[in-house]
């Protein structure tokens, strides 16, 4: 909004709202994205993702019409690309709940002018997750039958004690509360469009989203209570999922998945692939639906440190799995660390992974760097192509090199697989470009929240004229 | 036709809805109309106010009792379910292992504890609030619209006889802008 202060001394915080405003002036800015007709850029994007999503129709309908066979996966390669999709889908949705739920209980402020917006792409995230498991049973019309535990006349049960099933209740619950989080937060910000919108059509739309929201003092009451205790269920619930999903592997005895590392390995994972997913598309958006006011450089720069320290956590846990490779003596796991990933057919994507998720991110040490947004934007995006080979060579090169040469094969995916993988980017992409266009994409109400707070901290740098 | 009312039942609800420049001055004005003797309040704003629930004269919230049931709920639900299915009504013996392994237990117990409690939260939050409610008397002020955007206000509910002109003199004493009487209209 207000130019930039020249003036600032360099070491002085950098402001979490820019410019002057009152109360109106936050509610206009943040929700003119939605008055606002969709541009051409808008358009152009949204073509690719529906390109993008036709091709995974294709994909789906010749997957269910053909069977799984079409796949690239068969033993001893039994995994592929579904569950690599999965988890590195599922990954990125952890940014959005630890953006919202976990700076919300440590009360980073910051947080404030982006948790919608990734809440968002959690959700859609999580969409884009649970295809894979699902087209994976090959008949998923039957998928709740063998998934549910429900009375039918065969008298059996899932198998409670494996990990697989512990992953259908743990990924369920993520999805849901997620929306229900999402939503109880949108719903002040729905009353807020319903209010603001000028034709009765819209009024009556976002009226009916927002269930009669009147901003009532005996229903914030509740509210806060509400919101704060989803917030303090969602946290050890991303903490559980990712662990769960890590199990998924770590209890095999497959060398490569056998390890106790797991766990918080998987979760920093998460964290790191989901942030620079959050930056890959925050980036544009701030650009293009004038939102710097809001998401200020302090934003790019906090988001890039939390880049940096988790990318850091992934780097220790390469270190260990490596470590514990050849302290504990097993052959296999040498081998499979040592020659397989590094030397073997699939090196490439090894080495590859080594670069994007463990060197690239050193570059945000550099202040120059962390504010600048065309290296913040690329390095996202190869922290994306990191993490997402990261996924391939713990699943395939475990795989397809196990305890019998016998059972080695190599696997190639078909373009079924691509289809697939590309398809549910677009998935991703058209959701979240419909977001963008009919929901503010930052919490309005929070913000004005936030202006408060500043107006009234003597410490904080001055926002304007208190209200 | 005020005839066909009496018939019908109905007695329209009267509000007055007073206007608060600041925030802080909502919430001081709230507890003087209530020092005032009125007890059917209630604030809008477009953001939760600090010091409303104490102005308002609310009590404990409910909704953490609400959590904490959802969650017990949960726990107990998923935890017997699985001791039924491994134990009681298709145990499997798998070279002696344990019908009953706690640990195993674990990660389903935990997150349909989370399913529920995060349900009743939000569920227990619509419910409490009685929403949704598409039409409240306070949305027959034109002004209103704006308490969602900016604008902060107080809504006196008046009892049946009460007299519109005291409850303004009120707002205007606890430093109200402007108020008005809304009247609710049947539908």
């Amino acid at each position: 909004m207000a130019a930039p202060n020249l003036s600032r001394d360099p070491l002085e915080p950098l402001p979490l709202l820019e410019g002057t405003h009152t109360d109106k002036t936050i509610n206009d800015s943040l929700l003119a994205h939605v008055w606002r007709g969709a541009g051409k850029g808008w358009w152009a994007l949204f073509g690719c993702a529906l390109s993008a999503l036709g091709l995974l129709v294709i994909a789906i309908c010749w997957t269910l019409y053909k069977g799984i066979g079409v796949w690239g996966n068969n033993i001893p390669v039994g995994w592929a690309f579904g569950i690599i999709n999965f988890v590195w889908w599922i990954g990125i949705g952890h940014a959005g709940t630890l953006i919202s739920a976990i700076l919300l209980l440590f009360q980073q402020k910051w947080r404030t002018s982006i948790n919608r917006f990734s809440e968002a792409m959690t959700l859609f995230a999580v969409i884009c997750a649970l295809l894979f498991p699902l087209l994976h049973t090959g008949r998923p019309w039957f998928a709740a039958y063998w998934l549910m535990p429900y009375p039918s006349v065969q008298r059996i049960w899932p198998q409670f004690k494996s990990p697989l099933t512990w992953d259908v209740f743990a990924v369920s619950t993520y999805f849901t509360v997620s929306l229900l989080f999402w939503f109880l937060g949108l719903v002040p910000d729905l009353a807020a469009l319903r209010d603001s919108s000028k034709s009765k059509t819209k009024r009556m739309i976002y009226g009916i989203f927002a269930l009669g929201w009147r901003g009532s003092g005996r229903h914030w009451a509740e509210y806060k209570w509400a919101y704060l205790l989803l917030a303090g269920l969602a946290t050890p619930l991303v903490l559980s999922v990712h662990t769960i999903v890590s199990f998924d592997f770590a209890v095999s005895v497959i060398p490569g998945w056998h390890t106790t590392i797991f766990p918080p390995y998987f979760v920093a994972g998460a964290v790191f692939s989901g942030f620079a997913m959050v930056v890959t598309w925050m980036l544009p958006a701030r650009q293009f639906l004038g939102l710097k006011h809001v998401i200020t450089m302090k934003h790019l720069e906090n988001m890039a440190k939390v880049m940096l320290v988790t990318g850091m956590m992934v780097t220790y846990g390469y270190a260990m799995e490596h470590f514990i490779a050849w302290y504990s003596g097993s052959p296999y796991e040498f081998s499979e660390f040592f020659r397989v990933r590094q030397h073997g057919p699939m090196a490439p994507i090894y080495w590859l992974m080594i670069f994007c998720n463990c060197v690239v991110p050193q570059i945000f040490w550099s202040k120059r760097a962390r504010t600048n947004v065309l290296v913040l934007w690329f390095a996202s995006i190869l922290i994306n192509v990191g993490m997402w080979c990261e996924r391939f060579t713990i699943i395939l090169t475990s795989l397809h090199r196990d305890f019998l040469p016998s059972s080695w094969k190599n696997y190639s995916p078909t373009w079924v697989d691509f289809s697939l993988f590309i398809g549910t980017i677009g998935l991703f992409s058209t959701l979240f470009l419909l977001f963008l266009k009919f929901v503010p994409a930052v919490a309005v109400t929070e913000i004005k929240e936030l202006r408060h707070e500043l107006a009234h901290d003597p410490t904080a740098e001055p926002v304007g004229e208190t209200h | 036709m005020s005839a066909g009312h009496d018939d019908s039942g109905f007695v329209a609800r009267r509000f007055v809805l007073a206007e608060f420049a600041t925030p802080e001055g909502l919430v001081n004005g709230t507890r003087k109309v209530r020092e005032a003797g009125y007890k059917d309040l209630d604030s809008h704003s477009p953001m939760p106010l600090h010091g409303m629930e104490e102005a308002l004269g609310l009590g404990r919230p409910k909704i953490p009792l609400i959590v904490l049931c959802g969650a017990i709920a949960g726990m107990c639900i998923a935890y017997s379910m699985i001791y039924f299915c491994n134990v009681i009504d298709f145990p499997i013996n798998v070279a002696n292992r344990p019908m009953h392994a706690p640990a195993a237990n674990i990660p389903i117990t935990f997150e349909l504890a989370i399913l529920l409690a995060a349900g009743s939260s939000f569920f227990g939050f619509f419910t409490l609030a009685k929403l949704p409610t598409p039409y409240h008397p306070v949305f027959e002020s034109e002004d209103f619209a704006r308490a969602a955007v900016d604008a902060y206000f107080l809504s006196i509910e008046l009892p049946p006889e009460a007299d519109p002109e005291k409850a303004f003199a009120a707002a205007q004493a606890a430093g109200a802008l402007s108020a008005e009487l809304v009247t609710e209209s049947e539908r």
